[in-house]
């Protein structure tokens, strides 16, 4: 490896590469003259972000013919949509087919270029090559649009919604960093829209704050009519009944958005359950159930002088569901609830009075779907391992013993001491956690080798983490569930791949500000230094090496995913989801 | 209900049997039949050995859709097993005569034999290095060896001038030092022995008796550190024997292959008529 440094370089900045190179200063001018630009104070916007700047580099305007999808139902997405000329149309129910709006896998290395990577791959670590700064630069551009067929049938099977010029959309996904929530395609010839990227909008919602309450006041509405949509229960209510339940639902946010340094403050701290913040506490009168929206709260309950982990409850899981029912079915014989739910992380949650169950909902449900009683004496004492109340029912109804036994006992199979680890950790965040079983593995290192082959030399994580008996969670990215690295990246390098979700880094629009590398709570993303094709460092203007920030990627161009996985000779190495224990239970128990 | 990896396991194992007893009647069968079985068996075996070596490229290709590689070390293993019966047979059950051949058979079975020490080890010891604790990467290893080293000799430096006396420097100098400087004890630690560590222990028993309660403190910090360079060790141990196996197999296996085709151009060379 060479050591000679390379002659000197300008440092990567914000705007070197900006959404689109289209947008002129023209159209930034007209931008300008409309609202809600127009009403913005253009004195709030500091001089390094100055809203012309803002709307030149991170906004683009596109054209649609009527019929051409703007975004699909799924699609990971991180930008918002202002309708500037005509208008679109938002499929509600039910949704369209993944075959209908074309969804379809990500492009992976063809078979001769994954053999080319033999003699193709470069000598020296972290080459920052032409060919790949050229092919990341615009990472939307080039897409095809995609025509809708027989929007007539659509707009007679599928319920929809019109929304028109001046309106903003896309911000749930944007905001959120969730999947887009519905598809929506252009409803006229010549749909202009303004697509701003969520570095831009989040910069417009920063220093304007109209727009910030606005986008705020729709994106709430337009979220809770969504996740309402979702609820099982309310499957069984008529038009009435849901109406009733959608005025008198809360929706909630505990945590803090970027709670990365929360976290690392409680873990210096020696944090312990305790000192996370409760949404409804143990022994408490059930008021309302709490439905998981995003984030995830911790379930406990009390054990001698402290608080036990049983569970954490991710997006869908309901929480206070068995203590109400309980409750209505026998009046004389009330509970309190049975365990504590505490934040952590930002937690978005939906609550549903308890009134309005009892009053609307319950009466509507047929017998079976009700769950059972809570014993509050006995070996059966309130089972701790709340699961999503419906999903255990329809279990019930119609799966034989065994699958019942093995689906209800997967937090038992995992067990408490791996829960609370993998609690106090904030693991619970990864949809693709690198766990290694340490009892099969020989530490031969051949993943590591394996991620080196595939990414420039240099792995992409170390084999080395917290371990908890014999389970080592790997320092490697987890693809987490709610990607808090994402939150400060100031040119939207790093983002989700819109197909699967991928949290993954642009190699060409990283300028190297470690904003990502500081707020990933679990120290995955490491900063190297870039290098030319003889192996000499790069050096910026101001004397120092460029860096840029790697992470694995699950090797997302690669053929038959992860690399490392592929690589384990003794299947002590996998990627689990950890959203749910489920793929955990199975797993440890193969 | 049987899990997934062992039902693997019997799988391959059933597989196994039924080929190996296949092969041994169908090879008993045509034995009295036909005269040149051996070149068939020969070739056979060739071919067996280079998909075993196919393993290791591979190791060496993670970006090719080439399988998983636990697929290919389930496949390696049982196929290597196999692969024994098929020289076996192909030795027509007798010792070979000649030295290159001698020679050749037992280059066959040192990668058999290095094989199956390998795999044991493969299997007894990550439970090992679980069970002792202090997970730590094999690159590491100096660098903690020498801060338990500091921090042990910072020790007994600090409490000479509280005791006003050399007893623990002494000890240190005479009875530790040498622990401390370099990994210690590898055979009895492969062999899973505690020996050594209870001996150093048991010396602390002895010289504590000498010693002032201030002393006393700092010896109980120092066994310690003891116990955590006996931890230290046993990972060196450990993973050293994890990857230095495979530096006897897998040269192991390149000799056999040249001989092997040394061996064929002989056989064909010198056979005459005999085919």
């Amino acid at each position: 490896m060479s050591t000679t440094a390379a002659p000197a370089h300008d440092r990567p900045r914000r705007w070197d590469s900006p959404f689109s190179d289209e947008i002129t200063d023209a159209d930034v001018q007209s931008l300008l003259s409309r609202a809600p630009f127009v009403n913005m104070k253009a004195d709030n916007f500091p001089r390094s972000a100055t809203l012309p700047d803002v709307l030149k580099n991170d906004t683009r305007i596109c054209r649609y013919k009527k019929g051409e999808i703007i975004v699909r139902e799924g699609d990971y997405g991180t930008s918002a949509f202002l309708i500037l000329r005509g208008t679109a149309r938002v499929v509600l129910s039910p949704a369209l087919p993944p075959s209908a709006v074309g969804r379809r896998e990500p492009a992976r290395r063809g078979i001769f270029r994954a053999i080319a990577q033999l003699w193709g791959n470069a000598k020296e670590d972290e080459v920052a090559r032409k060919r790949d700064r050229s092919r990341f630069m615009r990472q939307d551009e080039g897409e095809t649009h995609i025509i809708l067929q027989d929007i007539p049938r659509i707009l007679d099977k599928h319920r929809t919604a019109t929304i028109n010029a001046g309106d903003f959309f896309g911000e749930i996904a944007a905001l959120s960093r969730m999947p887009r929530t519905a598809t929506i395609l252009a409803d006229e010839d010549d749909t202009q829209l303004l697509e701003v990227r969520w570095q831009g909008l989040r910069d417009l919602m920063r220093y304007d704050p109209a727009l910030r309450s606005h986008i705020d006041r729709i994106y709430r509405e337009r979220a809770l009519s969504t996740y309402l949509a979702e609820i099982p229960f309310l499957k069984h209510l008529d038009e009435a009944g849901k109406a009733k339940v959608m005025a008198a639902t809360q929706f909630e946010t505990y945590g803090d958005y970027d709670w990365s340094g929360d976290y690392k403050k409680l873990a210096q701290s020696g944090g312990s359950a305790g000192k996370e913040p409760v949404i409804a506490s143990e022994g408490d009168y059930p008021n309302g159930i709490v439905m998981m929206r995003a984030g995830f709260a911790r379930l406990t309950q009390r054990y001698g002088g402290g608080h036990r982990t049983l569970n954490y409850l991710g997006s869908g899981r309901i929480y206070g569901w068995n203590e109400i029912a309980h409750n209505w079915r026998q009046p004389d014989n009330t509970v309190p609830l049975q365990h504590t739910l505490r934040v952590i992380g930002y937690t978005h949650v939906l609550v549903i009075p308890a009134s309005i169950i009892e009053q609307v909902v319950l009466p509507s449900l047929p017998k079976h779907l009700l769950p059972d009683l809570i014993k509050t004496e006995g070996a059966d004492a309130a089972s701790p391992f709340t699961r999503t109340p419906f999903a255990l029912a329809e279990e019930k109804a119609k799966d034989s013993p065994e699958k019942k036994s093995e689906a209800a006992s997967a937090e038992s199979r995992v067990g408490s001491e791996l829960m609370e680890f993998l609690t106090a950790n904030r693991f619970f965040n990864g949809t693709e956690t690198m766990v290694i079983d340490m009892d099969r593995c020989t530490r031969c290192d051949d993943c590591v080798r394996a991620c080196a082959s595939t990414h420039d030399n240099n792995p992409r994580f170390l084999r080395h983490g917290p371990t908890h008996d014999s389970i080592m969670v790997a320092q490697a990215c987890m693809h987490c569930a709610d990607p808090v690295c994402m939150i400060g990246c100031p040119t939207g390098a790093i983002h989700r791949d819109s197909f699967e979700g991928q949290v993954v880094i642009n190699p060409a629009t990283c300028i190297g500000c470690t904003a990502c590398a500081n707020n990933c709570p679990y120290g995955s993303i490491r900063m190297t230094e870039q290098r030319d094709e003889s192996g000499g460092i790069l050096i910026a203007s101001d004397a120092k090496p460029i860096v840029k920030a790697t992470k694995c990627d699950l090797c997302i161009d690669q053929y038959g995913g992860p690399a490392c996985e592929r690589a384990c000779p003794h299947d002590a190495l996998a990627r689990i989801n950890l959203n749910t224990l489920d793929d955990l239970a199975a797993w440890l128990h193969r | 209900m049987i899990r997934r990896l062992a039902l693997r396991r019997l799988g391959f194992l059933a597989a196994l049997l039924v080929a190996s007893v296949a092969s041994i009647l169908a090879h008993e069968a045509a034995r009295s039949v036909y005269p040149h079985l051996v070149y068939i068996t020969g070739w056979a075996l060739l071919a067996l050995m280079l998909v075993l070596t196919g393993y290791n490229a591979r190791k060496k290709l993670p970006f090719l859709p080439l399988l998983k590689s636990s697929t290919w070390l389930q496949i390696h293993l049982y196929l290597g097993l196999f692969t024994g019966l098929a020289f076996i047979l192909h030795l027509q059950w007798r010792w070979p005569g000649g030295v290159f051949e001698a020679l050749l058979s037992a280059l066959f079975v040192g990668v058999t034999l290095s094989g199956i020490v390998g795999w044991w080890i493969s299997r007894t010891l990550p439970k090992r290095l679980t069970t002792a604790g202090g997970e730590v990467p094999y690159e590491r290893i100096p660098v903690i060896r020498r801060a338990l080293r500091e921090e042990a000799e910072a020790l007994v430096l600090g409490a000479i001038p509280t005791a006003k006396a050399t007893t623990l420097a002494d000890f240190y100098t005479g009875r530790l030092a040498a622990f401390f400087d370099g990994p210690a004890n590898f055979r009895a630690h492969a062999l899973g022995s505690r020996r050594p560590l209870a001996t150093l222990l048991d010396d602390f028993i002895e010289v504590d008796r000498f010693l002032g309660p201030a002393e006393k403190e700092t010896s109980a910090k120092l066994a310690a550190l003891v116990r955590q360079k006996d931890t230290l060790d046993f990972h060196r141990t450990a993973q050293l024997l994890l990857k230095s196996w495979l530096f006897v197999h897998i040269p192991l296996t390149y000799g056999l292959l040249v001989f092997s085709f040394v061996h064929i151009v002989l056989v064909y060379a010198f056979s005459g008529g005999a085919r």
